[in-house]
């Protein structure tokens, strides 16, 4: 593959961005790479953050804060549609960029989630939970940690301390359908 | 299940390195949304249904012990000038500031480490449980901020979803609800191309920067925010592992591009910083924004040993201190007056603090 810059070198670096279900594409020599860096030999390759930055032609307004407003543009919504518990409509949610309660989320979950996917760029909550929260939330929260733990352990080939946490694994799956 | 899961351990491997780090890092914040269930958000709450939430939280802060000497300000009651230090320092949302009813504040200050805790009641969320602290320390604001929230967790329930997590008024903080910014000071990176570069590298892992001034285009004093955008997708941990990272190497670049100055252009530099000095010393009216810019110099001056001339001081500390407001409040002066006599007090309060020998 040719170097997008030059066209004549060979291309060997290779830059994928992925935002939401967006992929841009971008391939380079090391040569076009190194000049959009101003950086010298060695500490090439920590920068290439830096590069694809550079080369994506983001990052102008950074100085600026996020603009929310953007993310809201196109939050299609049907007139009349309230939600029930708090009366709040998508108009009202769309000017002000908040939303009613915490029922409107799950009222308006087509609408919004776009939106949402847009702002934080993914749908999956990894944070902590809450104390009193149901009891199959906290067996899925243990359960999600635990598979983490165990995909690292292989990684680093630590068999013995996989298998134990497998079998943690199973006993939990197998409890979570006994209620 | 123990208390000591939610705490978090800071990593202290670097710490030689990074010496200088509170004087580059000059603040941490750590803030905390959350909302209770079965009520509906601030923002479309009528002021009865604010007083109300309110009413309650209150009586349960004020009857539970754990939460040690807090003090109470309803924001509805303080008047005139320092209600406008409560909304700047709390950052209550100054478009809402004529809605003010139901609105309320818990301050809990430690003036051994100069840190402080806040409980912001009814502002875009139902509760944000914030932690302040001086330099860098953002595991230890949080760990500050965990207390106070396991505290409000035994009795009342916070709206959390299994897909969004902690459920916000603003899609902008689902997931953890939490929000770590620092205050950098970077006055040879903001004159310099290294400053672009960082902004790029750090928008690139999902965190923001900007002027510390948000209401101003222009950046004054040098001085910035550093924060995390992202809220939903990770965890705590990471959040705060990445900014630690992030503000180690904010302290590394900033170092790096003081050390090469020192060594390329030191008599332009130590000229910059005696200029800076002779202005404050000898001028008789300073503004708020020509103020920081100086003493911004004069801080750069001190940190790189060029200049002996001031007493150390803490830069963030008269950021504060010399706002038109803070010093009408501080010299207890009504509004009437004009804009001059406030520059003559600033200088003079700036030569009181860093002239030797005044």
């Amino acid at each position: 593959m040719k170097c997008d810059l030059c066209h004549v070198n060979e291309a060997t670096i290779h830059l994928i961005k992925i935002q939401g279900d967006r992929v841009e594409r971008i391939n380079l020599c090391k040569e076009c790479a190194k000049k959009f860096s101003f950086l010298s030999d060695e500490n090439f390759y920590e920068d290439l953050a830096g590069i694809l930055y550079k080369l994506l032609g983001e990052g102008s307004d950074n100085l600026s804060y996020k603009k929310d407003k953007k993310f809201w543009k196109n939050l299609k919504y049907a007139r009349n549609r309230k939600c029930p518990y708090c009366g709040t409509d998508l108009n009202t949610i769309k000017r002000s960029g908040k939303v009613g309660c915490s029922n409107c989320y799950s009222e308006f979950k087509n609408e919004l989630f776009p939106v949402i996917m847009s702002i934080q760029g993914s749908l999956e909550n990894k944070s902590k939970i809450p104390v009193n929260t149901t009891r199959k939330i906290k067996l899925e929260k243990s359960l999600r940690d635990l598979k983490n733990k165990l995909q690292n352990e292989i990684v680093i080939e630590n068999f013995e301390e996989a298998a134990k946490i497998r079998d943690r694994i199973r006993r939990l799956e197998r409890n979570k359908y006994v209620r | 299940m123990s208390d000591k899961k939610f705490y978090l351990l800071e990593d202290r491997t670097s710490k030689s390195k990074f010496k200088n780090k509170n004087k580059i890092i000059l603040n941490t914040k750590v803030s905390l949304s959350r909302n209770l269930v079965d009520h509906k958000f601030v923002d479309i709450s009528g002021s009865q249904e604010k007083i109300a939430l309110l009413e309650e939280i209150k009586k349960y802060v004020d009857n539970n012990k754990k939460f040690g000497n807090f003090q109470f300000y309803d924001i509805k009651v303080i008047k005139g000038l320092q209600r406008e230090l409560f909304l700047m320092d709390y950052m209550i949302d100054s478009e809402m500031s004529r809605r003010l009813s139901g609105k309320g504040v818990y301050i809990k200050e430690d003036r051994a480490v100069r840190s402080s805790s806040a409980i912001i009641i009814n502002n875009e969320d139902h509760v944000r449980i914030q932690s302040v602290y001086p330099g860098l320390k953002i595991y230890k604001a949080y760990n500050e901020v965990m207390k106070i929230e396991k505290y409000f967790e035994k009795g009342l329930t916070f709206a959390f979803d299994r897909k969004l997590g902690y459920l916000t008024a603003s899609p902008s903080n689902l997931g953890t609800a939490l929000r770590v910014s620092v205050i950098v000071h970077l006055p040879v990176l903001a004159a310099s191309t290294g400053l672009v570069d960082l902004l790029k590298r750090i928008g690139k892992i999902g965190c923001q920067i900007g002027g510390y001034f948000r209401s101003q285009p222009e950046v004054t004093g040098n001085l910035f925010e550093v924060y995390n955008g992202v809220t939903l997708g990770k965890g705590e941990r990471e959040i705060l592992d990445e900014m630690k990272a992030i503000c180690l190497s904010i302290i590394e670049e900033e170092q790096k591009a003081r050390a090469q100055i020192k060594r390329n252009d030191l008599l332009g530099i130590k000229d910059n910083v005696y200029r800076s000095y002779g202005l404050i010393k000898y001028s008789k009216i300073l503004s708020y924004e020509e103020a920081l810019e100086l003493l911004s110099i004069i801080r750069l001056g001190l940190d790189l040993d060029l200049i002996d001339d001031v007493n150390d001081f803490d830069f963030f500390e008269l950021v504060n201190k010399l706002s038109d407001s803070r010093i009408m409040v501080d010299m207890e002066i009504n509004d009437k007056i004009k804009g001059d006599r406030i520059d003559l007090i600033r200088a003079d309060i700036i030569r009181e603090k860093i002239l030797k020998g005044s």
